[in-house]
């Protein structure tokens, strides 16, 4: 039995490289699910997947520049987000347009931008690692980095978390307070590109937003505070992403896909049997009127 | 009530349009400190658009708005909220938020300021609902600690549409008290009203918007039993906030 527990659990991290993963999912489970918290509660669940896919043309110019550099692909990627995020704010500014329509166009052009860069410099194995991420291209450069932006996420989270939390109830009472009331949107999409990038070299530029949405939504099963919706998807990313790396190891499947898949999993259960909006509560709130029979 | 001369907001000559639609002309405005104007008119009249342009959010096809009061002092509680009430937020942290002009986007509360809060829920009469999500109050309680928010800004200008619509009796009472003493200790109330009632027991001034114009008239004018003829549909025409 010890000796099951050991070769699942211990002894994956008798390796470098899983060593430096894990330590990389810990660090990106800190920034993305409180990032995504504030995604779900502002109705834009979906900005963050098409955040993912602008980062990629970016992603893939590095890596046809310098190859698998994770600074370098970081750099273009960081750089390609925020021109996505301003050409579709322009765009939608023009008129005519909202703003999601605005974006969902250009991400679109992004993603396939990307696997055609890619695919021109390199070969379908360089694609999968972009797109569903690699744990062995993990080196001390790339941990530092991962880390490095993930501790800038939450320090900056902290310093404009009031802003945020008002920007989020009530826009217009923001407007009201200050003249330069953008800039709070603009810092999160910054903080958000900056995180989908720290996230693809473990998890892939399309997974990466898994990490930040589904402990994000799972939570909602959860807590109705905001402080427990962050706490409780943190602590759910950080499992996934351990686990997800484990299942990785062991099975030998792509790192992406088995940590979302987990934190996947963990979404289903919590909307089966979590504490609010769940099937079980409702089925518990449907039967706890009927036991309150009057006693004789 | 005295200081006459310092108006806090001015308009002057006002023409404003939605699109290239006009939607008023010439209007012309004086609001003192301390004063309470009631902004009536039938649906569509043009209340909220003139409201727009006093907060700024609307540019003036001509004319303009002089307002000395700083933005952050300005309160603007809309009909329609832009308040997203699934969001995880208790009455008391919603009340803080007004702290934000004294204190910044950045800095945390201190003691003084949940002190002063408390005070506010506690004039408002919604002490023990502090905890509760915003999400289960009802009307009347969530108007109350919206107004605790304005307080909380210590507001200088107040911008209230219809905030006795879909409220009860009691937070009526609540509110109108509150709400003349914000004029006593100073402030420069516009309120948008449909119930005569509400408006012989609050309005100072009434700005009667009609036909594209504004014109001033005076409470008594229009609470009085031989109200001229055109006032009449006002007091029938709108939408009849429910007090019971």
């Amino acid at each position: 039995m010890l000796a099951l527990l050991d070769a699942w659990f211990i002894a994956p991290f008798d390796y470098g490289f899983m060593r430096r993963a894990v330590v990389g999912g810990l660090a990106l489970s800190l920034a993305a699910p409180t990032l995504g918290v504030f995604l779900v509660l502002r109705g834009m669940s979906l900005i963050g997947d098409a955040m993912a896919h602008a980062i990629l043309p970016g992603v893939a110019l590095g890596f046809l520049l310098a190859g698998f550099s994770l600074p370098v692909m970081s750099i273009g990627g960081v750089m390609f987000g925020v021109m996505v995020a301003l050409l579709a704010g322009a765009v939608s500014k023009m008129g005519g347009q909202r703003e999601d329509a605005a974006m969902a166009s250009f991400f679109i052009i992004s993603l396939a931008a990307g696997v055609m860069l890619i695919s021109i410099g390199g070969s379908s194995v360089d694609l999968t690692h972009v797109l569903f991420g690699s744990i062995l291209a993990i080196n001390s450069t790339a941990l530092l980095l991962i880390a490095g932006m993930s501790t800038l996420i939450v320090l900056t989270l902290a310093v404009i978390f009031r802003a945020l939390v008002v920007e989020c109830l009530d826009p217009l009472f923001l407007r009201g307070q200050s003249r330069r009331s953008g800039w709070v949107h603009s810092v999160f999409l910054g903080l958000l590109v900056l995180n989908l990038t720290a996230g693809f070299q473990t998890l892939g530029t399309l997974m990466a937003v898994g990490l930040m949405m589904l402990p994000a939504t799972s939570a909602r099963f959860w807590s109705k505070r905001l402080e427990g919706l962050i706490g409780i998807a943190v602590a759910l990313a950080m499992i996934a992403s351990t686990g997800g790396l484990l299942l990785s190891f062991h099975l030998d499947i792509p790192s992406g896909p088995s940590i979302i898949l987990l934190a996947g999993s963990g979404y289903l259960l919590s909307a089966l049997f979590g504490r609010y909006h769940s099937l079980a509560a409702r089925w518990r709130r449907r039967t706890a009127p009927l036991p309150a029979e009057p006693s004789t | 009530m005295s200081q006459r001369s310092l108006s806090r907001l001015q308009l002057h000559n006002l023409h404003l349009a939605q699109g290239h639609r006009t939607v008023l002309e010439h209007v012309e405005g004086d609001f003192q400190p301390g004063a309470i104007t009631a902004l009536i008119g039938a649906n569509g009249a043009g209340k909220s658009t003139l409201i727009q342009a006093i907060m700024g959010e609307l540019r003036p096809m001509s004319g303009k708005v002089v307002c000395t009061v700083p933005k952050e002092r300005r309160a603007w509680l809309p009909q329609q909220l832009a308040l997203d009430l699934t969001f995880p937020m208790s009455v008391e942290e919603l009340v803080m938020t007004g702290s934000w002009p004294s204190h910044g986007a950045l800095k945390g509360y201190c003691a003084a300021h949940y002190r002063k809060g408390r005070e506010i829920m506690a004039r408002l009469g919604i002490s023990h609902l502090a905890h509760r999500p915003l999400g289960e109050l009802s009307g009347g309680q969530r108007q109350r600690a919206l107004i605790g928010r304005t307080l909380m800004q210590e507001a200088e200008l107040l911008l209230l549409d219809e905030p006795f619509a879909n409220v009860d009796s009691e937070t009526v009472d609540i509110l109108i008290r509150i709400l003349r003493q914000m004029a006593d200790d100073g402030a420069t109330l516009i309120l948008v009203l449909h119930d005569m009632d509400h408006l012989r027991r609050l309005a100072d001034e009434v700005l009667m918007l009609n036909g594209g114009h504004g014109r001033w008239v005076s409470p008594s004018a229009l609470t009085h039993q031989h109200a001229p003829a055109e006032v009449v549909p006002f007091t029938l025409g709108g939408r009849h906030a429910g007090t019971a």
